[in-house]
C-alpha cells in the first residue's frame, strides 16, 4: 500500500510516519508532499492508495486538495491529520468526502482507530 | 447546516450587543491551557515527559513561535524558550530522523508545530467561529493588556505560553486574511 502524507511541517511529517509505524503499519510505502497542491500532483504522479493530509497548508490547504480531488473523479481514500477537530471542520471533512479527522496531538492508538478499518 | 457558534457559551452576536471586546482571562484558564500543553507533550515529545507550572526565568536568547487566531478572540498562542530548549524540543519530535547537528530550519519547524498544536487546542476552547493562522517564529509579537500567561518547566528550562489579545499589536499574515486561515 502507498500512503501520502501531506503537511507543510517535515518533522509533522516524520511524526506521522512514525506514528503509523508506532500503530504497525510499517510495510507500506510513504510519499510525502509539503503542501496542498503537492500533495494533489502527487495523486496524480504516484497513485497512491490513502491520503493522510494536515488541513491548514500554505498554497493549497488540505481542504481545497480533497475538493479538486473528488472534483477531478479521484476517488482515493483521504484523511485528515490536523491540529484542530472542531465538529464543524468534521463536517466539512465528511462533506468533502473525508473519511476520517484525527486531531494533533494524536497517538498510535488515535492511528488505530481510524484506520484499522482503512489500511489493510 | 449547525451553526458555527452552537456549543459555545458565546457565540459573538452578544459580544456585538454588549459591545465589548472579549478578555482571554475570561474565556479559558491557566489549568486548561497547561492541561493542553501537556498533552501535546506527552503525544509528541514523549508519554514520561512532564510540565512543572514553575516560573523559571527565560533566557536572553529566547526564541517564539506562534498561531494567530482570528475570531471573537483575536490574538496569539505564543510558546517562548531558550534556543537550547527549542533544540533539544525539535530533536524530541523528529527522534531516530534528527540528523546529528539540527538545522535552524528544523528547530524553526519544530517549535513552530507545537505552537500549531497547542494553538489548535486552545482554539477549539474559545469561542467560535474563528480561524487559525500558520505558525510562525522569531521574536514573540507584542503583547497587549489583554494576557493570560503559564510558566512551565521542561526538564528543568522554562518555557512559557502566552495567550495574547491582537490589541493593535499583531504584525505579518493578519493583513492577507485568506493566506493562511482555514476556510471555514
Amino acid at each position: 500500500m502507498k500512503i501520502l502524507i501531506a503537511d507543510d511541517s517535515r518533522v509533522m511529517r516524520q511524526i506521522v510516519i512514525r506514528t503509523l509505524r508506532q500503530a504497525g503499519y510499517d510495510d507500506h510505502d510513504i510519499v510525502e508532499a509539503e503542501d496542498g497542491a503537492d500533495a494533489l500532483a502527487k495523486v496524480t504522479s504516484e497513485s497512491p492508495d490513502l491520503v493522510l493530509s494536515d488541513w491548514n497548508m500554505p498554497n493549497m490547504t488540505g481542504i481545497e486538495c480533497l475538493q479538486a480531488m473528488r472534483a477531478s473523479g479521484s476517488a482515493v481514500p483521504f484523511g485528515f491529520v490536523t491540529s484542530e477537530g472542531s465538529p464543524e471542520m468534521r463536517e466539512k471533512a465528511a462533506n468533502a468526502g473525508a473519511l476520517f479527522l484525527i486531531a494533533k496531538p494524536f497517538t498510535a492508538d488515535t492511528f488505530n482507530e481510524h484506520l484499522d478499518g482503512v489500511i489493510a | 447546516m449547525t451553526s458555527l457558534a452552537s456549543g459555545y457559551g458565546d457565540t459573538g452576536e452578544r459580544r456585538r450587543t454588549e459591545d465589548a471586546p472579549l478578555e482571554i482571562t475570561a474565556l479559558i484558564d491557566e489549568e486548561t491551557v497547561q492541561s493542553i500543553v501537556q498533552e501535546a507533550w506527552s503525544a509528541l515529545i514523549g508519554e514520561d515527559e512532564f510540565l512543572v507550572p514553575l516560573p523559571g526565568g527565560l533566557p536572553d536568547d529566547a526564541v517564539s513561535s506562534w498561531v494567530e487566531v482570528l475570531g471573537p478572540w483575536t490574538g496569539a498562542v505564543v510558546l517562548t524558550c531558550g534556543r537550547t530548549t527549542a533544540e533539544e524540543l525539535s530533536r524530541c519530535l523528529l527522534a531516530e530522523h534528527a540528523p546529528p547537528v539540527l538545522d535552524a530550519e528544523d528547530v524553526a519547524d519544530g517549535l513552530g508545530e507545537l505552537a500549531n498544536v497547542v494553538g489548535g487546542n486552545v482554539k477549539a476552547v474559545l469561542p467560535g467561529p474563528s480561524v487559525l493562522g500558520l505558525p510562525e517564529v522569531g521574536s514573540a509579537p507584542a503583547a497587549g493588556p489583554d494576557v493570560l500567561r503559564v510558566d512551565l518547566l521542561w526538564r528543568g528550562r522554562s518555557l512559557t505560553i502566552t495567550l495574547q489579545g491582537s490589541a493593535g499589536a499583531l504584525t505579518g499574515h493578519q493583513n492577507d486574511p485568506h493566506k493562511n486561515e482555514v476556510p471555514l
